[in-house]
């Protein structure tokens, strides 16, 4: 008698599962495109000022740079941090394997397979400056657009520090005087 | 006159759709596998001898030990090299964090969120003696079992190494 009763569930069980599996089947979509592609990252802390919110920053981060090695000086990326495994940071590449990095006081060269990564904001920021270089292989992707606040919203460039400040008001001053004279 | 000749395709484009989408499905299952619980690897080089063949040994690794922190010293691990990131090594856990690892010459504490690897074959291993301590996060897997070549198969153990022998030496006298 009890059979009879769960004749009646079977279309109903096998709808079930039939959507259960598509809402699945999206789900694995949509992990292989955070992977793979493209993904979204909720940026917190005071690191990345300006560039970043210190509240929380929606950021785009595509991965598709790291993969074909396409990583250069002034981007900013998502990164595994060295001390805590478990944690991703954002930071930006200041030098790649070979550069020289460092001011008047300290001056290092980056070892092969690793980059100096430090924060926009240099008064408060934990990064290469004091953990050293880090391996490429910890390298999460790039982080390209700035979906939230809506102040911020934009485009996240590259910026390649200018080290040498007074050298540029030099060059400035030579161009001025040839036109003058 | 030509769409009726496509018209007697339709059947056969739909077979040979359902037949790609179930192979396609079977290649998102086995990745999925591959990336969150066990894969092969093709192991090759003289770093991990006797442990491992110099000619090539396959052997299975498993990714969910390093997800809850269950690495230990002894562990044979799959680790992303420091100095070239496409290239992914195995090597052995010698030290983790706060560990003391070196000889009587050097001592090093390994930092916090790093581990301390050498080869088993330790006269032709390029390791943590030279490229120092590396971040937890280059991790990829834990060697478990050894399927080939036949006289390797089995599991590959813990091996904690026994770096003091002199002191013990002493002790005993």
């Amino acid at each position: 008698m009890s059979l009879q009763v769960f004749r009646h569930w079977i279309p109903t069980v096998k709808d079930a599962f039939d959507r259960t599996l598509m809402v699945a089947k999206f789900f694995c979509g949509l992990h292989v495109t955070n992977t793979f592609l493209c993904t979204c990252a909720l940026a917190m802390g005071p690191s990345m000022l300006p560039t970043l919110n210190l509240t929380g920053s929606l950021v785009l981060v595509e991965r598709l740079s790291i993969r074909f090695g396409k990583m250069a000086s002034g981007e900013v990326v998502l990164i595994r941090s060295p001390e805590e495994p478990r944690k991703v940071v954002i930071k930006r590449i200041v030098g790649v394997e070979g550069d020289a990095v460092g001011n008047e006081e300290a001056t290092a060269v980056v070892p092969k397979g690793h980059i100096w990564i430090e924060g926009d904001n240099k008064h408060n920021s934990r990064d290469s400056r004091q953990f050293g270089p880090v391996p490429y292989g910890l390298l999460e992707g790039r982080v390209f657009w700035v979906m939230w606040p809506p102040e911020d919203f934009g485009s996240v460039g590259r910026k390649v520090e200018n080290n040498s400040l007074e050298r540029s008001l030099v060059v400035k001053k030579h161009k001025r005087q040839k036109f003058q004279g």
